[in-house]
Formats: C-alpha cells, sequence, structure tokens
C-alpha cells in the first residue's frame, strides 16, 4: 500500500518536471524506437489492410471527382497543423495532441481519414522526428484506424438519432481522441511490457494519460462541433457533397 | 516549420548521396537497433549519427530539439522501469516510512529502451536531415509505394506552409480580438480557427484542380525520375552495413 504511495507521488513528481523540463518540446504520437521489432512489425502489418483500403478508396473516388485527390492532401495538411499541438505525458512515455483524425472521418469518411492520418504521420516522422518510422504502423492504428473509425460511427449514430449537429460533432471528436489514446496505450503497454504482465501496466498508461487526455477530448469535442457547425453555416453545401449530411437536413 | 529537417539539407556528403540508398541503409539499421538486445549497438548507431549530424552543420539548437523528446521519453521509460519493473532488488530505502526499491533487471531492460529510443531516432533525424522532400518521393515510388499515396503525400508536404501561415493570420486577429481571453471564448476561436482551415482546404483544393488542369494535370503527378545507381556508393553502402551487421552480431 505505502510502497504504491510512493511510486504514485514519483510518478507524479517526475511528470511535473518533465512539463516544466519539456515544455518547448514539439513531440508526439509513440516515440521511434520504444517498441521492439517483432511489436513494430505486428502494428504495421496490422495497419496495411487499412491504407490499402484507403487506397482503393481513394483511386475510386478521385475517378470521379479529379478535385478529390487535393482535397485529401489538404485535408492532410489539416490534420498535420491539428496534430503537432503536443502536451507531453512523460509517464505514459509519449506526448498527446489533439488528433483531428474525428474530423477527417466525419468529412471524408473512415477510410480516406485513415490515409490522411497515414501520410500526417509519415511527414511528421520523417522531417520533425514526431512518432517514427518503426512505430508508424502502431500509429496509423490508434490515430488513423481507430480515431477516423470512432469520430465517423458516433457522428453518424447521433445524427440518425437527430441529435443537434453541434452535440454530434462534440461527441464524435471526444471519442475519436479518447479511442485513439485508448489505443495507444495498448500499443504501448504490449510493447514495453516485457515480462511484465500486461494489464497493470495498461493501467498504469491509461491512467497516466488522464490528466491531459481528459481536457484534451474535451478540447478536440469542442474543435470538432466548432469546425461542423461554421460549415454547416458557411458552406452547408460541402457537408451535403461530401455526404455528411443528407439534402433535407440542410436548411438555407 | 523553420524546424523541418529539410531546411538544413545544405550541400554536404550525405545529401548528394542516392534517396535510395539512404532510405535502405536507414531501414536495415533501424531493424537492427529494434531487434539488438543490449544497449552497445544503438548507443554506437546514437554517437555515429550525432557526430554526422555535426558534420553537415546542423545547427546545434536544432538538433537538441529534435533529441529532447525522445531524450525524455527515454529517461522517463528508464526511471519507471527502474523503479516499478523487475524482481531482483538493487536497492530500498525508506523514505517518511514507505519503502522506495530499485530493480537490476527493471533497470537494464529501461537502459535497453531508452539505448533503442535513441539509437532509432538518430537514424531517422539523420535521414531527414539529409534527403530533400523530392528525392524522397521518388525513393519511395521505387519501392512500388502506390502512386495515390506519392501523390497526396506531395500535396499534404506543400499546402502545409499554405495553411500554416493562413492559420497564423487567423490566430493573430483573433488574439487582437481577445478571442482567447477566456477558456469559452478561446475554445470557440481554436474551433473557428480550425473550421476555417478545413474551409480554406476545399477551396484550396478546387482552385488547385483548376490550375493544375489548365497546366495539363491528367490526374497524375510527375515524380523525379530514377538515375543508375552509383557503384562507389553500392559499394561503400554495402561495406557499411556489414560493417554494422558484424558489430550488431557481437
Amino acid at each position: 500500500m505505502k510502497y504504491s504511495k510512493i511510486r504514485n507521488l514519483f510518478s507524479a513528481l517526475i511528470m511535473l518536471c518533465c512539463l516544466f523540463f519539456a515544455n518547448n518540446v514539439h513531440a508526439m504520437h509513440i516515440s521511434e524506437g520504444i517498441l521492439p521489432f517483432n511489436w513494430a512489425a505486428l502494428w504495421f502489418v496490422l495497419a496495411i489492410p487499412f491504407v490499402g483500403y484507403g487506397l482503393y478508396r481513394l483511386k475510386k473516388l478521385s475517378s470521379l471527382d479529379p478535385s478529390f485527390k487535393p482535397l485529401v492532401g489538404l485535408m492532410a495538411a489539416v490534420v498535420f497543423i491539428i496534430s503537432c499541438m503536443p502536451i507531453p505525458v512523460p509517464t505514459a512515455g509519449t506526448c498527446s495532441h489533439p488528433c483531428g483524425t474525428g474530423i477527417s472521418g466525419i468529412l471524408v469518411g473512415p477510410a480516406i481519414s485513415i490515409l490522411v492520418a497515414a501520410i500526417a504521420l509519415l511527414i511528421q516522422a520523417l522531417f520533425l522526428a514526431h512518432g517514427g518510422l518503426s512505430t508508424w504502423g502502431a500509429d496509423i492504428l490508434s490515430m488513423g484506424v481507430m480515431g477516423s473509425f470512432a469520430g465517423f460511427l458516433t457522428f453518424k449514430t447521433l445524427r440518425s438519432m437527430k441529435i443537434n449537429i453541434a452535440v454530434s460533432g462534440f461527441m464524435a471528436g471526444l471519442l475519436a481522441d479518447w479511442a485513439t489514446y485508448f489505443t495507444t496505450s495498448v500499443v504501448l503497454a504490449s510493447g514495453i511490457r516485457g515480462d511484465s504482465p500486461f494489464l497493470p501496466l495498461f493501467w498504469k498508461i491509461l491512467v497516466a494519460f488522464i490528466p491531459t487526455q481528459v481536457p484534451l477530448g474535451i478540447l478536440e469535442g469542442a474543435m470538432t462541433a466548432g469546425m461542423v457547425v461554421l460549415l454547416y453555416k458557411k458552406r452547408p453545401d460541402l457537408l451535403v457533397k461530401m455526404k455528411v449530411l443528407k439534402p433535407e437536413e440542410v436548411t438555407v | 516549420m523553420q524546424l523541418f529537417s529539410e531546411y538544413f539539407k545544405k550541400s554536404n556528403l550525405l545529401s548528394r548521396v542516392d534517396a535510395r540508398i539512404k532510405l535502405i541503409v536507414s531501414l536495415i539499421l533501424l531493424i537492427m537497433v529494434l531487434s539488438y538486445r543490449g544497449i552497445v549497438f544503438p548507443l554506437l548507431i546514437l554517437c555515429l549519427g550525432i557526430i554526422l549530424c555535426i558534420r553537415m552543420k546542423i545547427p546545434l539548437r536544432v538538433l537538441f530539439l529534435r533529441f529532447s523528446e525522445p531524450l525524455v521519453v527515454a529517461s522517463v521509460v528508464l526511471i519507471l522501469k527502474f523503479l516499478t519493473g523487475g524482481k531482483d532488488t538493487l536497492f530500498s530505502i525508506e523514505i517518511a516510512g514507505i519503502r522506495l526499491a530499485g530493480h537490476t533487471d527493471g533497470l537494464m531492460e529501461g537502459l535497453m529502451i531508452a539505448a533503442r529510443i535513441l539509437g532509432a531516432v538518430s537514424i531517422i533525424a539523420l535521414l531527414g536531415f539529409s534527403t530533400p522532400f523530392t528525392e524522397f518521393m521518388a525513393g519511395l515510388s521505387w519501392f512500388r509505394i502506390p502512386k495515390g499515396f506519392i501523390e497526396i503525400l506531395m500535396f499534404a508536404y506543400r499546402y502545409i506552409f499554405v495553411l500554416l501561415e493562413d492559420a497564423m493570420v487567423i490566430y493573430n486577429a483573433q488574439k487582437n480580438r481577445l478571442g482567447y481571453s477566456s477558456v469559452r471564448r478561446g475554445l470557440n476561436s481554436f474551433g473557428v480557427l480550425t473550421g476555417s482551415l478545413i474551409l480554406k482546404a476545399f477551396e484550396q483544393s478546387q482552385n488547385t484542380t483548376v490550375a493544375m488542369a489548365q497546366r495539363g494535370y491528367d490526374g497524375n503527378m510527375p515524380i523525379l525520375k530514377h538515375k543508375p545507381f552509383k557503384r562507389s556508393e553500392l559499394l561503400f553502402s554495402t561495406l557499411f552495413v556489414t560493417t554494422m551487421g558484424f558489430l550488431w552480431r557481437i
């Protein structure tokens, strides 16, 4: 009991120190090299079919609309910018940030959104040393796959229940963010546990994310709600074109 | 964004090397570092990476920034593994009646992960500092990465800078109008900022398509053509990888 107390105290102290010393560090995602080769390879293999499906959808949609490829590229740039706002979580050995995949999942669909995330992550890994090449697959799964699907499914479900667009957007952003960090905790715990049991480490990492991820999830929810509301007010035609809303849902 | 690695690719020994060779060597070294069960080899790679970066005249401030996040992460993983992982107790002290113990096996495992992080980051940092984006794209296409993926990558890279500039203009305008004076207003302003970026992205994609169609865009972007490999580069890289492989085996 006492031992676990000092451990928690120590973790909190480390976290506090790191927040002071690392507040200008532009860091994010699962750090390069943190996963051993077998785990890095496994996540990579699991991510490939999702990226492949995204590319298939891209080919199909861009043959119908030539502006689709530039649009996806621009969405990747937006996701890149959004996910470059880091908050370090040293106790978990990684950093937190808004993901942006919730909104891209809503706007371009989960398949293309995974592609968007994969591209943003690759540029960050190569030219900013955020995330990494070896952890690219794991990052695609947590941020791209889980974030996009959570955002898309939440928005669609809530809209089908006739929930207000702002609330649907907020919940989509919130759950996309939390789904991403849930998966990140799974990936990290499985990768660095060594011979220790998985579950205790997983809970430790998950708990370590709470101080940043609860407010960040709310921030991402507010951001996503702000985006969909702005688009709804200024360019509802775009939301109809992207099949986010049905034509009858848009009041002019 | 001046911290983008590509900004520092001055003319130097590594920037002239074929991007495909750099990619292959980096991937092989990365696999070696990740699969190594120890600390010597990753630390050797780290030293080599730092020396090469300094030789390439990468500003020390940038180098420090690039390594600061992995250093923080590596240190924390090391401390946590030392204090919370393992069974073989190295020391045990009591502070205010509470026992604090360090473990030898936890320390070794922490050191291994920390060394792996730093070694792997040095490889990727070196690759980023020495490879221009266009050459990197050409290298990827040689690896048979689908063309659609490379095209989107090129669009994204091009527009990151455009959108960042727009974001800064909007942010400054909001800040000057007290858009971030309270949490509620801040959240609202942040939502408007990111929403405006999405709107810009939509509009820009239409304009870009029109402009590119006028210049003969048929849905496919041209990518740098591959030159044949230089024998000297192939020979040197093979020798280098073999030496590293030998050191990895020790």
